[in-house]
């Protein structure tokens, strides 16, 4: 093995986290969880009864024999139920989505570090080496080993049946499989020609590539490993059309809604669908554990009722859930807030992810060729962003608590820096009355200016018509745009036919949020910034000319994206972090110099309803999918009941008991 | 007669036919499909779709195919039961449909209950004491309850009974009980949460109720044979409900083919602001959603009980009422 031993690094054990995690050298790097030097290992008191049935073995030999020891604020006490509410029964993907149990995970910090893996070794970004921990089992009881993961390598990945559409694209760099190799019962390796920089970042998604499965449990209805006659029988039963199908419906890693699949999360479902009230109880397999050796989760069992969206910020300030983010909006605080000390819980505020709460896109794809002209003209798109008054839409609509700009990173961000916000992104309807004067679009007598055919010049935004926040934006940007002698008006379509309006270039301006990631690193894909996708609603066609590999669309032909493109595809080649750097930074220049999307303004405060027994759940955080996965950056396997708090006035104790 | 009921039953099977193709082409005519609404939503709240997946399904329940097969294919289901499959809950429709049918039946029997305890009193009084003061209050309370729109009252209704009687908001037991068995502890929490619901949908169909039983016996009360009987002197309450109540009661019977499906899909509307495990939020969401499997046999299903119920009710008049009786007696 080239480079220094990595093994040194495995063993390492020095409590410091920090040291070890580094990634993207060009070395070979090893990442690795020191063990910590643990208490003695205790049982938590719901499962004594069945470790006293036998039912289940001690805790000593339920968890890993090198367990992951979770760095927490305070050391809890195991029990309590967690009461949440989520809109639908599909919503029990959440629950794998807050677990956020991954091979590797990213910290608060978003710092990539193993959680179910003991360590893993990249050398290049190339050949990835994972090593599992020893002795971890699945929530049956079954050890997790390297057969589950060349189970699905071979089985499910490789077989035409299961995955008619091949592998993942994140496992296909330059549409190259990796070879797989199996070293041990716990380690494995992936090994590329090329780069792949989405693997780590994929595996720690929110819903992330799953590259092992458990094999025990779906063997049995694998075309090869079962016996024909009984498979067929099976199939019969299950009323499915083949075996495919069953194993499909079967294997739901992500959306998590078979309570017989095994599995590797904090909380495990109990619950056979459908339902209105999903049990998830306690996974006693669980491989983390705290520093003085009680075996996480703290919390025994998590109950999801679902309710229909639209009441659930009403149920939560009645104090029907403990812990509550989705589906809530900012505008329900005050009323979340005045209930408080009723129902006993507090709001707290948290800032969300995305690049801008809500931005224009000029369709640089039109179909009208006026229109794309000017969609094209450089100044045309950034006198629209100079005539956007974002401290009025932040003082009016968000009561000043967001951020204003541009629709790009956020200040949390490690590539942040200022002038990518601010570019064209101040409110100066002189200058962009100037530049529209440049461009030759000429006032009418009603003081709207003309297109060069005559029209005038009225931009119709198209819209999903689901958010009143955005009406209410628009109506803002309309006043100031109206300034510059720009009309405009709100199409409201349903979500499906909005995009494909843009899609098909019909639209020549849509709003929508911002970019996803405002927290990227540079080990992050910037493929938010290069026209990589169908569903960016400012190049849909170039979008789509990358997704299908140029059967589709059509290539990009403005200079600036296709430079944005190559420098995709440089970031995607490249191994060291200062070339990922390098590579970000001159996207996100270019991004900002050329305004392909408007944005308003960002870090929009995302109300969280935490019961006011609820420990661990930080006071200030970030609400965001990817990277955060909502709470699982915080990793609510740490979070417990403080049952201890002597009750301060005669009103019952527990949380929202409804007196009848 | 017998002629009668057999041309009336042979009679339904191209009635449902045509019904079955126009459910299947009105569900079919926006844009996309279940998976591509699917996707949509996913892709706008920023999660990526597991497109091996959603391939896989699409290839499965042949997507790909022309519209005609997928109607055959359907409606071929349905015909030895099998009501095709929701991808939504990922489970065979009749699984889905199931739990919910007895919560719709409660409500919506309670709500008939209601509506009947109160609005016939009401209907019968004002009817015999036209235009007195009693009259006029009750009316206009009537025209309350008709004009008050039903999802706010649910609204106004939860917040207070959440404060005041810390009933839990929404659905229709508190959230501990919803997957235990039956018990007391649990019928009494039904009980403390139905009456929001009952009141709410029965209030706008109690003031339509008054309304008609209070025109029809109106009308019966100025006709002679009423004049005779209280010139012979027979006692005013028998009298009432005797004749002119009896034959008030005839439109109320033919109600009973719109009952029927009224009684399984709930009132939506106000199901879904109350968060009711009723079928109704269930057949919206799947209309929303694009799935067609759980829409189109929910709808048939609607349908089918129409039918009946247009069937039971013309049954139930010609056995109640021997003027009707005699009138097809008198044209066969």
């Amino acid at each position: 093995m080239p480079g220094p031993n990595p093994q040194s690094a495995v063993i390492d054990t020095r409590p410091n986290r920090r040291e070890a995690l580094q990634l993207g050298l060009a070395a070979v790097v090893a990442l690795a969880v020191p063990d910590g030097a643990s208490a003695e290992l205790r049982e938590s008191p719901s499962l004594k009864g069945d470790v006293g049935d036998g039912k289940l073995p001690p805790v000593e030999q339920r968890v890993p024999e090198e367990p992951a020891v979770a760095e927490l604020e305070t050391i809890g006490t195991p029990g309590g139920e967690l009461r949440m509410l989520m809109g639908g029964p599909k919503d029990t993907r959440m629950m794998v989505v807050y677990g956020y149990a991954r091979l590797v995970a990213y910290t608060p910090s978003l710092k990539l570090v193993p959680d179910i893996l003991k360590s893993i070794e990249v050398e290049d970004n190339r050949i990835f080496t994972l090593h599992l921990r020893k002795g971890h089992k699945w929530s049956d009881g079954q050890p997790f080993t390297s057969e589950d993961f060349r189970y699905w390598f071979e089985d499910v990945a490789q077989n035409k049946h299961l995955s008619p559409s091949g592998m993942p694209v994140s496992m296909l760099p330059q549409s190259e499989a990796p070879r797989f190799e199996v070293i041990s019962d716990t380690t494995v390796r992936y090994n590329w020609e090329r780069p792949n920089p989405l693997f780590l970042p994929d595996l720690a998604g929110p819903s992330p590539l799953f590259i092992y499965r458990p094999a025990h449990y779906l063997k049995p209805f694998h075309q090869k490993y079962a016996q024909k006659d009984a498979l067929d029988a099976l199939v019969k039963d299950t009323k499915q059309r083949n075996w495919a199908a069953l194993h499909n419906k079967l294997d739901t890693m992500y959306r998590d809604d078979n309570p017989d699949l095994p599995s590797l999360d904090p909380w495990i479902l109990k619950t056979k669908p459908p339902a209105d009230r999903f049990i998830f109880e306690r996974n006693p397999y669980y491989y983390r554990i705290d520093k003085e050796g009680n075996q996480l989760p703290y919390i025994d069992r998590v109950i999801l009722s679902i309710a229909d969206s639209k009441i659930i910020p009403a149920k939560t300030g009645a104090g029907e859930s403990d812990l509550q983010a989705r589906y809530l909006r900012f505008d329900n605080y005050t009323f979340l807030k005045a209930s408080e000390t009723r129902n006993h819980y507090k709001v707290r505020l948290w800032r969300t992810g995305p690049g801008s709460q809500i931005a224009l896109y000029p369709n640089l794809n039109t179909n009208d060729e006026v229109w794309r002209g000017l969609m094209r003209d450089l100044r045309f798109r950034r006198a629209l962003s100079l005539a956007v008054d974002r401290h009025e839409i932040n003082q009016v609509i968000y009561f000043g608590l967001a951020v204003e700009g541009q629709n790009t990173l956020l200040p949390q961000s490690p590539l942040f820096e200022p002038r990518y916000r601010s570019a064209w992104g101040r409110f100066d309807p002189a200058e962009a009355n100037r530049l529209l004067d440049l461009i030759g679009l000429a006032k009418g007598s009603d003081g709207i200016r003309q297109l060069p055919d005559g029209r005038p010049l009225e931009i119709i935004v198209e819209n999903s018509g689901e958010s009143t926040e955005q009406s209410d934006v628009l109506e803002l940007i309309r006043d100031s745009w109206r300034r510059i002698g720009v009309k405009l008006f709100q199409k409201p379509s349903q979500l499906t036919l909005f995009r494909r309006r843009v899609f098909s270039g019909e639209a020549s301006m849509s709003v929508d949020k911002g970019i996803e990631n405002g927290l990227a690193t540079a080990a992050m894909s910037p493929w938010e910034f290069a026209p990589t996708t169908q569903q960016q609603l400012e190049w849909p066609k170039w979008g789509q000319y990358h997704e299908t590999k140029g059967a589709a669309g059509e290539p990009p032909n403005l200079p600036y994206a296709v430079r944005l493109m190559q420098l995709y595809e440089e970031w995607l080649a490249a191994v060291s972090e200062e070339e990922h750097t390098r590579t970000w930074r001159e996207m996100l220049q270019i991004w900002a110099e050329e305004v392909f999307s408007i944005g308003t303004v960002a870090g929009v405060l995302q109300p969280v309803v935490v019961n006011d027994k609820l420990r661990n759940v930080p006071e200030q955080g970030i609400y965001n999918w990817d990277p955060g996965a909502y709470f699982g950056i915080y990793k609510p396997d740490g979070f417990w009941f403080d049952m201890s708090e002597p009750a301060k006035s005669a009103s019952i104790d527990l949380p929202a008991a409804s007196p009848r | 007669m017998l002629r009668y009921l057999v041309h009336r039953i042979l009679i339904m099977i191209p009635t449902l036919v045509a019904i079955s193709i126009v459910i299947f082409t009105i569900i079919n005519l926006p844009p996309g499909d279940y998976f591509s609404t699917y996707i949509a939503e996913l892709q706008s709240s920023g999660e990526a779709a597991d497109l091996a997946k959603i391939n896989f399904l699409k290839a499965q329940y042949g997507f790909d195919r022309p519209l005609w097969e997928q109607y055959i294919f359907w409606a071929g289901g349905l015909l030895h039961g099998d009501m095709g499959y929701s991808f939504a809950y990922n489970l065979p429709v009749n699984q889905v449909v199931g739990d919910r049918l007895l919560m719709t039946f409660i409500v919506s029997f309670t709500t008939i209950l209601f509506t009947y305890a109160v609005a016939f009193p009401i209907g019968v009084y004002s009817a015999t004491h036209q235009y007195s003061w009693a009259d006029h209050t009750l009316t206009l309370l009537g025209f309350l309850g008709l004009a008050t729109p039903s999802f706010l009252l649910a609204l106004v209704l939860l917040y207070l009974a959440n404060v005041y009687f810390g009933v839990s908001i929404g659905g229709l037991m508190d959230p501990k009980y919803v997957d235990r068995p039956w018990s007391l502890d649990k019928t009494l929490s039904v009980a403390a949460h139905l009456w929001i619901p009952v009141i709410v949908i029965g209030t706008a169909g109690t003031a339509a109720m008054i309304r008609r039983l209070r025109a029809n016996l109106l009308d019966e009360l100025q006709k002679q044979y009423v004049v005779t009987a209280r010139a012979k002197g027979l006692r005013p309450l028998k009298l009432l409900f005797k004749y002119p109540l009896r034959m008030a009661l005839n439109p109320f019977i033919s109600d009973i083919g719109s009952l029927l499906p009224h009684v399984i899909s709930g009132a939506a509307i106000v199901s879904v602001v109350m968060s009711l495990p009723t079928t109704g939020p269930m057949l919206l969401d799947a209309l929303r959603s694009q799935d067609m499997y759980l829409a189109g046999s929910f709808l048939m299903f609607m349908a089918f009980l129409t039918v009946i119920g247009v069937f039971i009710s013309d049954l139930a008049l010609a056995a109640l009422d021997p003027r009707i009786r005699l009138q097809a007696g008198r044209r066969q």
